[in-house]
């Protein structure tokens, strides 16, 4: 069970945070072309599934497995968009990235007067927490 | 009920709209807040003070602002005061309020002072308010803690 990395978009799709732990396979492209294209796909299949869902439901997207690593996603009304990359066997991190929101982001990136808010994360106290509080997950 | 956040947001947006005002002037912008803050301290100490009874001695009024006064307003105690007993007393806030969120250590170190001005006009508004004329002054060498220093001169 491990954790890969972890995206922080907002709602224009400028990436405010990018963060890995462990990442065996680079994508082979330069990082903004990665950030735009990550941000594209999560954008298009949320809208996706909400679109051709069979059935009514709560959330919508909150995560998709490959043969290799699963993504979980959560969105605060906000509309921010919280991404993190862990390996498959580990179940529905959302609780976790809610968490991440509540009591991190806003902590110290809302609150501290020096973040502005649309720009790239630049706070080291915001990544320090962040580290700490992933590395302590059991799935990591 | 956390309602301190209320006030911390309209902090910080105080102090950033006193930096587009007076783009260049740290100094100006400290001064200005620091005006605004007295104002404030003024208030707030008659405010807290209303139901006690008149203070003994200067030292007594000092840690009126250390506990009542500071719990008041940042709901926590100062952790240490120190004093030379010559009108000199340094307040040491290992956890300030208004700069906790913003790092624990060395980022945004210089633009510290600016978050600080308004408390130490707050203060010093107190102080005036029992008739102490003094000067305060902050510094802070690491997030978050920082001292607030009082000077009373003799007079």
């Amino acid at each position: 069970m491990t954790i890969y990395n972890m995206y922080i978009f907002d709602r224009n799709g400028t990436c405010l945070f990018y963060q890995e732990w462990q990442r065996n396979k680079s994508s082979g492209m330069p990082q903004e072309e990665e950030f735009k294209l990550m941000y594209g796909l999560i954008f298009s299949i949320k809208s996706f599934v909400s679109r051709m869902s069979p059935v009514d439901f709560k959330d919508g997207f909150t995560n998709f497995n490959t043969n290799f690593y699963k993504l979980h996603f959560f969105e605060p009304p906000s509309g921010l968009k919280f991404v993190l990359n862990t390996s498959l066997n580990v179940e529905s991190l959302r609780e976790s990235l809610q968490y991440t929101y509540n009591s991190i982001y806003v902590e110290y990136v809302v609150k501290n007067p020096l973040c502005s808010l649309n720009a790239p994360i630049k706070s080291e106290l915001f990544k320090e927490k962040l580290d700490t509080y992933i590395r302590g997950l059991p799935a990591f | 009920m956390a309602d301190e956040f209320v006030f911390e947001f309209l902090h910080m947006e105080i102090v950033s709209y006193f930096e587009k005002q007076t783009e260049e002037d740290d100094n100006l912008i400290i001064s200005k807040l620091e005006q605004m803050g007295c104002r404030v301290g003024q208030s707030l100490s008659e405010r807290f003070t209303r139901d006690s009874p008149r203070f003994g001695s200067e030292l007594d009024i000092i840690k009126f602002i250390c506990k009542e006064f500071w719990v008041g307003t940042f709901k926590k105690q100062v952790d240490n005061l120190r004093t030379n007993h010559l009108g000199v007393y340094v307040i040491l806030d290992s956890r300030f309020k208004l700069l906790t969120h913003m790092s624990a250590g060395d980022q945004y170190l210089e633009s510290a002072p600016k978050y600080l001005a308004y408390t130490c006009g707050l203060v010093r508004g107190a102080l005036a308010s029992f008739g102490i004329n003094s000067v305060v002054t902050a510094e802070v060498s690491s997030m978050p803690s920082c001292k607030f220093q009082i000077m009373i001169p003799k007079t």
